[in-house]
């Protein structure tokens, strides 16, 4: 079994650890995949704007540059650790209300997609990329200042374009996904080095980004686990 | 009266300023061996050797740890990874450093095993029953080693008379404070005590991070078996070995002992179990610490008449000695921590010597999860249910909550 995790932040967006030291601290704990998913920002409100200026956001305008360094640390991984790192990012559409925000992961992106998109434009623009979506936590967290509900409000109308749903997320898990049987994975939503011990994803498939992509939309062979020392 | 009190305290910061400078030129002192041992050939005694590495847990750095192992300048050894559990996190690591190295010669040895309750030795049994050489490497998974490692450490054993060698440790990296804090302590009263004890009083002071033996020596003062109930057995195994007229051996290569991400927590854990340890193993001896804790020693003044004048001047002055002298220790032996780290020796030191005072009232620890009662030379016994209780209290009562917080901080 792949031991995974898809949820990374680093100091390209709202991480505490920049990218290099967060590779080394999965390759030094034996991890097999990992995604780097920094957040994208909306920029059509305050709380964007004040993201965006503060760069805890990627944004277009260093999205290259982003994903050159994520490039260049994925072969850097894979030499030293046999581990593969696949290219992501955190669509994070954040409005005052929980009931209206949302965050999205795109796993293995291509190009740039702009938070300030509608849903469904963001969701075909990800399928466009051959990219996977996730919704991330999406019902209520333990730190409800976090909640991001809207697509979990909004299931009937967007299930239909989710690849995965985080059954759970660092410390939270979400019983709602075992109950729609939605597929799902578990992520650390990692910022600190300390959100390394939570909850992961173990995979049963080759290790290359195709077959994680495919065992992940067809959710066989898909276990969660909570990662202690 | 205060000034009386600031004198007496004068002087006993005197006297631990004199123990540090003792430890400060043990330190340079093997610095100086190391240097002029670097440009040294290893020699032809190169026997092959089994290294025992016993595994439990994620340490920091433990892939490169591990992997440092397989690059070691050395013709002939095996590498043995021993665990009590195939879903210890270690399992995956050890696979993917076998999986990179196919050719180096890697066993990794899964299996439970209760001969006695320190779970380290449990682990090193298996390990050892597995090992093929004479000579036979206990290392811990936290240390990092250079390519002159096990060159360097085997040299004295080419004297038929060395029982056991053992190496120096450094702290490096540290990311949080509390790796910070043990990596300063590591490298200086760590490090200076071990150096002080080898070179002025030539009592054995092993740390297990690296200990070389012969089979044949380690047997004949009772084997692993023989240490399985105590939580120092490498000091215990110096100590026998040293009974039994095999020399010990201190070896100025130094291996590394990488520190990230430890917590202040984790760093109080370690040293107040170290502090039982010795207090358990040396007694009075132990009282000895306290007095070369000058930061400490300085401080009390302070701690007990407020901010005045003389006082205030012996605390800053010897923080600022010791703080010197610590930040020349890291330059001169290369240990390149951040320059502005030595800024927290004050409040290191502080910290350490409140925490001295702990294992003479308490004799419980928890390591790795287990937790033990301490005897008379470490030897273990099962803690018992009501370890993480006070007896004879009401747990409805302040004085239990704040005796069993105590107990539990520092246990």
């Amino acid at each position: 079994m792949l031991l995974c995790d898809f949820h990374i932040h680093t100091t390209y967006s709202d991480g505490s650890v920049e990218l290099g030291t967060a590779i080394d601290l999965y390759g030094q704990a034996g991890f097999d995949v990992i995604a780097i998913t920094d957040h994208v920002v909306n920029g059509d409100n305050l709380l964007g704007k004040f993201a965006r200026r503060f760069r805890f956001s990627v944004r277009e305008d260093n999205f290259d540059e982003y994903m050159d360094s994520l490039k260049r640390e994925a072969r850097r991984a894979w030499d030293k650790y046999g581990m593969l790192v696949l290219q992501g990012v955190e669509i994070s559409k954040n409005y005052i209300s929980a009931d209206m925000s949302a965050h999205i992961l795109v796993l293995d992106i291509k190009g740039f997609i702009p938070a300030c998109l509608s849903y469904e434009k963001i969701f075909l623009e990800a399928k466009k990329q051959g990219a996977l979506t996730v919704a991330c936590h999406p019902h209520h967290l333990s730190d409800n200042s976090r909640d991001t509900l809207y697509l979990w409000n909004n299931r009937d109308k967007y299930a239909r374009y989710i690849d995965a749903w985080e059954i759970a997320n660092r410390d939270d898990v979400f019983n709602v996904i075992s109950l729609k049987k939605y597929h799902y994975i578990a992520n650390s939503d990692f910022h600190k080095p300390r959100h390394l011990y939570s909850w992961k994803t173990l995979l049963n498939c080759e290790k290359d980004v195709e077959s994680v992509k495919q065992c992940i939309k067809h959710n066989k062979g898909v276990a969660i686990t909570l990662f202690r020392n | 009266m205060m000034a009386g009190i600031l004198w007496v305290f004068s002087v006993l910061t005197a006297a631990g300023l004199i123990c540090y400078g003792l430890q400060f030129w043990s330190i340079l002192a093997a610095a100086r061996t190391v240097e002029s041992a670097c440009g040294v050939p290893g020699g032809s005694f190169l026997p092959p050797i089994s290294i025992l590495k016993p595994l439990k847990g994620l340490d920091d750095n433990l892939f490169d740890n591990l992997e440092s192992f397989c690059l070691l300048d050395y013709p002939r050894y095996e590498l043995i990874f021993a665990l009590q559990d195939r879903n210890d996190q270690a399992h995956k690591v050890a696979l993917k450093i076998m999986n990179k190295y196919p050719d180096k010669d890697i066993n990794i040895v899964v299996q439970r095993r209760n001969e006695g309750l320190n779970p380290k030795v449990n682990n090193l049994i298996s390990a050892y029953e597995a090992a093929r050489y004479e000579y036979v490497l206990i290392s811990d998974s936290n240390v990092l080693a250079g390519k002159d490692y096990l060159k360097m450490t085997v040299a004295p054993m080419k004297d038929p008379g060395v029982g056991l060698v053992s190496n120096l440790i450094e702290g490096v990296g540290g990311r949080t404070a509390g790796s910070l804090l043990e990596n300063l302590h590591l490298n200086s009263f760590i490090m200076g005590s071990v150096c002080f004890l080898d070179r002025f009083l030539n009592i054995p002071c092993v740390v297990g991070k690296s200990m070389l033996m012969r089979k044949t020596d380690l047997e004949a003062v009772g084997g692993l078996p023989g240490v399985k109930d105590v939580l120092a057995e490498d000091y215990l195994l110096g100590r026998k070995m040293n009974e039994s007229g095999r020399k010990v051996v201190l070896s100025p290569y130094r291996i590394q002992n990488v520190n990230h991400y430890w917590s202040l927590k984790k760093f109080l854990n370690r040293h107040t179990r170290w502090g039982k340890l010795r207090w358990k193993i040396g007694g009075p001896k132990y009282l000895a610490e306290l007095a070369a804790n000058a930061v400490f020693i300085s401080s009390m003044p302070l701690l007990l008449h407020g901010p005045a004048g003389g006082a205030l001047v012996l605390a800053l002055s010897t923080s600022l000695v010791k703080t010197a002298g610590d930040f020349y220790i890291g330059k001169k032996t290369g240990n390149y921590l951040n320059p502005l780290s030595y800024l927290l020796v004050p409040a290191k030191d502080f910290l350490i010597g409140l925490i001295w005072f702990v294992p003479i009232f308490s004799s419980g620890v928890v390591w790795r999860g287990n937790k033990y009662l301490i005897g008379k030379d470490s030897a273990l016994s099962p803690c018992p249910e009501t370890f993480s209780t006070v007896q004879g209290m009401r747990k409805t009562t302040w004085s239990y909550r704040i005796a069993n917080t105590i107990r539990e901080r520092f246990a």
